[in-house]
């Protein structure tokens, strides 16, 4: 039963610390080893509308093949008021090694709220991005072990997403997926809400044919999109499932809906 | 020459150094398990085959037939367990007609060893048998390594540990077919939903002096919820370059071409789609 | 000499089980052999792991091969099983084509070929004791090399290490049947007691001119009983 995917592959073995143990040569070299990352396997996905963001993330957490905990949430709100960070209009969600995730929400939500402290006014959207990805940078040479997305509204009361990379290269975008099942769901993503590889049915025929032009979605549609992405992506990835958990920021706040997804 | 063909053996090996990666075999995580009871045996199977973290197959079947009366269930990698078990069960055929008598559990239980022992481990299956023969109701567990164990309740595979502290913790002697049809059950849904190798439905088989009885999905609570939305693409949504139609008399000229008349066309398993 | 599964480093004894293929059922054992007046007595825990998990609990690690004459396995589940029925099968052959029962020497050689001949592949410790007409009661052990040792007493497996001790102390020569099994049981009691991958039941084969009798002992009556099979 050995591994056989460089990258996500579930293996028996715990995937941290000390699972190199000195090899038993009397007398001979030994070498130690220390790895102090896991893989807590789930999937994260972002997309945003005119007026609103909706961020969304399975809850199952993992170790190779083992199940950590069926709820424990990828999703959390950034800013706002006190331990429940009441009032927060941003949302940070991060998926890969979910120790690292915890310290990284844990450092952004001191700066917000030291931020509010300071300057005596909330953080936006577009400065707390790019505070995170300093944040990530930071330790360019010893990274937190995550894919984040951030999500909330700009200036203009519109959806904005950013999405991360373990060492802090982000970019805006519409619409992201991260995680175990991110290449199960981004080409879903790719043709229903950007509508690529669609023409429209009504143009011309052959090279005359005009591709369809990607809309701003309604929230119902997006949430639709949300669901169905995970109860399908919970059937062919294993490390996906137990519950799905959404938030969704508009001008009033942040709204949050979950739901279960298959336990098996 | 009969058995495996190594000529690509230094071809991959070579490969290998270089650092293409070995291919992906199906289905390193399953979980099955066997009870014995007064009057027969039972084994049962979870349905889930996995490639990586991929899965592979929401509903196979790991319950194989070995001969009317012995069947076996198989953990490890998915293709040997399938070419093992139809091996020894055509050879086994063939000594019961050469024999002239019933097939035993040990019989097969034996030269499974046998073969897998040669192979040094190499054959990846891991296997449950079980049986009712004259000398009674057997069952086995054989790794891919060779060695065998005899037990009244076994398990196997990487949910192993999971349907284990179900036997451990509510098997009794002399159980009831009923009993143990839930027991070897309840085991396999433990692998369900705490071994992420292992999933989807539950098969059973019973087999007793006199019968086989093979459940094929005798659980599915693992069924899919309806889509939210509907995916259907309207006609012209493919931009369409070039289009041929080749007609029935066209092809006629190089193959035969045989009218099935109305109503379902073709014959053969239906596939099991998604609604 | 006796039975070497481990070797004695600067740290620490360390168990050579390094060469066994990944994934391998291990028997971690302890097992012994011994002497007695009338015979043999053979004993066994009954602990069979998969890296840390109890494959089986109660594994029979006594394996007949001859009428009276039986073996301990520790090592590879896979290698000492393939040895044994090997052997049984060459001492049913002799059985029967010379129409006189084989000796425990006879027996304990043809282990030996195989364990010796095929070393590179094999990671096997096998005690072989059996009572025969012609020499009574015999011990021999063939550590991993495939070296042959006729022993009065033999101890093997992972759990040996801990009962070198207890063994020097308390080995006599001709002790009665009784005296036999609990020196047996009593060293094998601080072999599970010690060894993490020893565990579970003892076991126990006695062989004298009356033939094979079984013994079985349980934990949980602290290993006074059941005793005796009677089936």
């Amino acid at each position: 039963m050995a591994a056989m995917m460089q990258s996500a592959m579930p293996t028996s073995e715990p995937g941290y610390s000390f699972s190199q143990a000195p090899q038993s040569v009397a007398g001979g070299p030994r070498q130690h080893g220390f790895y102090p990352y896991t893989d807590n396997g789930g999937t994260t996905l972002g997309i945003t509308g005119s007026d609103f963001a909706v961020l969304a993330g399975d809850t199952r957490s993992t170790s190779g093949y083992n199940i950590n905990s069926r709820y424990a949430p990828k999703l959390f709100k950034i800013g706002g008021t006190g331990s429940a960070n009441e009032g927060a209009r941003i949302v940070l969600s991060v998926v890969g090694f979910a120790a690292d995730g915890n310290a990284l929400k844990e450092r952004l939500d001191t700066v917000v709220k030291m931020y509010k402290f300071q300057h005596n006014k909330e953080m936006s959207v577009h400065a707390c991005a790019q505070r995170l990805s300093h944040i990530l940078y930071n330790k360019r040479f010893f990274p937190y072990y995550v894919h984040a997305i951030l999500g909330g509204l700009d200036e203009n009361g519109v959806g904005a997403l950013y999405s991360y990379d373990p060492v802090g290269s982000y970019e805006r975008e519409t619409c992201r997926s991260a995680g175990a099942a991110s290449s199960l769901i981004t080409p879903f993503l790719d043709n229903q809400v950007n509508l690529k590889n669609q023409y429209d049915p009504t143009s011309g025929s052959g090279l005359e044919k005009v591709t369809k032009a990607p809309q701003p979605l309604s929230r119902q549609t997006v949430e639709e999109l949300v669901t169905d992405s995970f109860t399908s992506a919970a059937e062919r990835q294993i490390e996906v499932g137990d519950g799905l958990q959404m938030f969704i920021i508009t001008k009033d706040g942040i709204e949050e809906k979950y739901m279960e997804l298959k336990k098996d | 020459m009969p058995g495996f063909d190594f000529s690509n053996h230094n071809r991959n090996l070579a490969l290998h150094a270089k650092g293409v990666p070995l291919p992906k075999a199906t289905s390193t995580g399953t979980t099955i398990v066997g009870a014995l009871y007064d009057g027969g045996v039972v084994i049962a199977a979870d349905t889930r085959a996995t490639s990586g973290p991929i899965v592979a197959d929401k509903n196979c079947e790991k319950l194989h037939y070995i001969a009317p009366q012995i069947w076996c269930a198989g953990a490890g990698t998915a293709a040997d367990t399938e070419f093992t078990t139809a091996l020894m069960s055509s050879n086994l055929e063939l000594h019961s007609l050469s024999t002239g008598r019933k097939p035993r559990v040990v019989t097969v239980m034996t030269m499974l060893k046998q073969h897998l022992f040669r192979y040094q481990g190499h054959i990846g299956a891991y296997l449950v048998v079980a049986g009712c023969d004259p000398t009674g109701a057997h069952l086995f567990t054989v790794h891919a390594h060779g060695s065998t164990d005899k037990l009244p309740y076994v398990t196997m595979g990487s949910g192993s540990l999971a349907a284990m502290s179900v036997f451990e913790t509510q098997w009794k002697p002399n159980l009831t077919r009923d009993e143990a049809v839930k027991l070897c059950a309840n085991a396999i849904e433990a692998g369900i939903f705490n071994d992420l190798g292992s999933g989807s439905n539950v098969d059973v088989c019973v087999i007793t002096k006199d019968n086989t009885q093979l459940m094929r999905n005798y659980l599915t609570p693992n069924t899919r919820e309806k889509k939210m939305r509907d995916y259907k693409f309207q006609r012209g949504t493919t931009a369409v370059l070039n289009e041929k139609i080749i007609t029935k008399e066209d092809i006629t000229k190089y193959v035969t071409v045989q009218d099935m008349g109305d109503g379902e066309p073709g014959v053969g398993e239906k596939m099991e789609v998604d609604a | 000499m006796v039975q070497t599964t481990g070797m004695l480093g600067e740290d620490g004894i360390h168990v050579d089980m390094g060469h066994l293929k990944s994934g391998e059922v291990n028997l971690g054992t302890s097992i012994m052999a011994i002497n007695f007046k009338d015979g043999v007595i053979l004993g066994a825990d009954s602990r069979t792991t998969t890296g840390a998990y109890i494959a089986n609990r109660v594994t029979d690690k006594l394996t007949r091969v001859h009428d009276t004459i039986w073996c301990c396995r520790s090592g590879s589940a896979a290698d000492t099983q393939a040895v044994a029925d090997i052997v049984q099968y060459h001492l049913g052959m002799y059985g029967i084509t010379n129409d006189e029962a084989p000796t425990t020497q006879t027996a304990a050689a043809i282990f030996q070929e195989l364990c010796y001949e095929n070393k590179d592949a094999l990671s096997a410790g096998i005690i072989i004791a059996g009572w025969d007409h012609r020499h009574g009661g015999q011990v021999y052990s063939i550590p991993l090399g495939g070296s042959l040792h006729k022993q009065a007493y033999s101890i093997g497996g992972s759990g040996s290490t801990y009962i070198y001790g207890y063994c020097d102390a308390n080995w006599k020569e001709n002790m009665t049947e009784q005296e036999g099994v609990k020196f047996v049981k009593g060293a094998l009691q601080e072999a599970i007691k010690w060894d993490g991958s020893s565990g579970g039941v003892i076991r126990m084969v006695v062989l004298t001119k009356r033939g094979a009798e079984r013994h079985l002992y349980l934990p949980d009556r602290n290993y006074e009983g059941p005793g005796m099979d009677r089936p």
